[in-house]
């Protein structure tokens, strides 16, 4: 079976993107911030995973408003880079790990999980940014990717709970995949941000901080919340954290936090990542 | 969020059926934006590209001004109105100053909690 090496989670925010276009790593705003990603990296490049599965949320852009899909799992080959609406970024398409990902379909649609399969779909900075800051600024990605897109933007979103029940699915998936591949599983979003409405800034440095100490040791106090409880703590936009969840669901009850950083405001946004790995592993 | 209320999180305009059914053609005319083609076509003759959508005379007159307050109050999500940002690039974080109706410095130092820059 494959092997699960381990869940991050990490930030997914544009402005990361930006400032890795326009080289501005070294910049007091954002030194930091990279800097924190430094044994991330490292810890990756050792581990080596040959797939990486992301979860994460479409920001308008390979979805619009007519068509919301709660769950969407790409099932390509290859994914391009997609235009936002200020130019398509200079980065590499990446590879799909195909196979897996209509394995995970029929895992999915079996254990009453229906999402929309997508065979041709570009993928935006939800994805883009935590390959970069996990894999840096490669001429190919090392690994192949599995996309899980899950509705953010739309309210009704989906509940933690469901979340954290997808990541269960995701395991037994990952564990009845006869291939050998090593699989990382990335939960992305957050910390605390709030885009919109009068409390638009809004910055919780005290939960996002309790949130990368203990989704690892502590998740039980997290899966139980309502939406409106992680729109109240983390922010209106800030509620990505949700799927956070999948990754921590799809991990040992017992893990250990390999590596945490936080800084903030990254824009306007609390910012960081975390790295688990199961408490049984070499 | 069956029956959300948009009052249970003060100040946070939860995008949810009333605001998506609202906000439909204000976010559709800024969705299209992820086209180059669009982009030239809005630059060029703007109010010749809002023609084309069916956007409500507040809604129209908002998107003319650049008033963020206003296209979000108008049922305009952040993620589909950025893209009219692009065609005059700002950062995020003046339209989050614009959508508390600070100033930005103002906004940055206390809201964000950046030290400030100017005196």
């Amino acid at each position: 079976m494959a092997e699960l090496i381990g869940g991050c989670g990490t930030s997914h925010v544009p402005s990361i993107g930006i400032a890795l276009d326009r080289g501005l790593q070294d910049t007091p705003d954002w030194k930091p911030f990279f800097d924190g990603y430094i044994p991330a990296k490292e810890w990756i490049a050792e581990q080596k995973p040959d797939i990486a599965v992301v979860i994460f949320n479409d920001h308008g852009n390979a979805f619009f408003l007519d068509r919301v899909p709660t769950l969407a799992l790409g099932v390509a080959e290859e994914y391009q880079i997609i235009d936002e609406g200020w130019g398509k970024r200079d980065i590499p398409a990446f590879k799909g790990a195909a196979d897996f990902s209509w394995h995970l379909a029929d895992a999915m649609v079996e254990g009453h999980f229906d999402p929309l399969i997508c065979r041709e779909i570009e993928l935006d900075h939800g994805i883009q940014v935590p390959m970069e800051l996990f894999f840096g600024r490669p001429a190919e990605w090392p690994v192949k990717i599995v996309p899980i897109f899950v509705n953010t933007v739309q309210y009704p979103i989906p509940t933690p709970q469901r979340m954290w029940e997808l990541g269960q699915l995701l395991r037994k998936a990952i564990e009845s995949w006869p291939g050998n591949e090593r699989i990382v599983v990335f939960g992305t979003g957050g910390l605390t941000h709030q885009l919109q409405g009068a409390r638009a800034g809004f910055m919780n440095r005290d939960a996002d901080k309790a949130w990368l100490a203990e989704i690892g040791p502590n998740p039980e106090k997290y899966r139980g919340w309502t939406r409106e409880q992680f729109v109240e703590t983390f922010g209106s936009e800030g509620a990505e954290l949700i799927m956070w969840l999948v990754m921590r669901g799809c991990m040992d009850a017992e893990v250990r936090t390999v590596m945490s950083h936080y800084y903030a405001p990254a824009s306007m946004t609390g910012a960081g990542m975390v790295v688990l790995e199961n408490e049984g592993a070499a | 969020m069956q029956n959300p209320d948009p009052g249970a999180i003060p100040e946070t305009p939860l995008f949810d059926r009333e605001r998506s059914h609202m906000g439909y053609e204000l976010n559709k005319m800024a969705m299209a934006l992820v086209s180059e083609a669009n982009r030239k076509a809005f630059a060029a003759d703007e109010e010749a590209f809002l023609d084309r959508y069916k956007l409500s005379p507040e809604q129209r007159a908002a998107v003319l001004a650049r008033d963020w307050q206003e296209m979000v109050r108008l049922g305009g999500n952040i993620f589909y109105i950025l893209k009219i940002s692009a065609l005059n690039p700002m950062p995020v974080t003046a339209i989050g100053a614009a959508q508390v109706g600070m100033d930005h410095e103002d906004f940055l130092v206390q809201r964000l909690g950046k030290e400030r820059r100017n005196g």
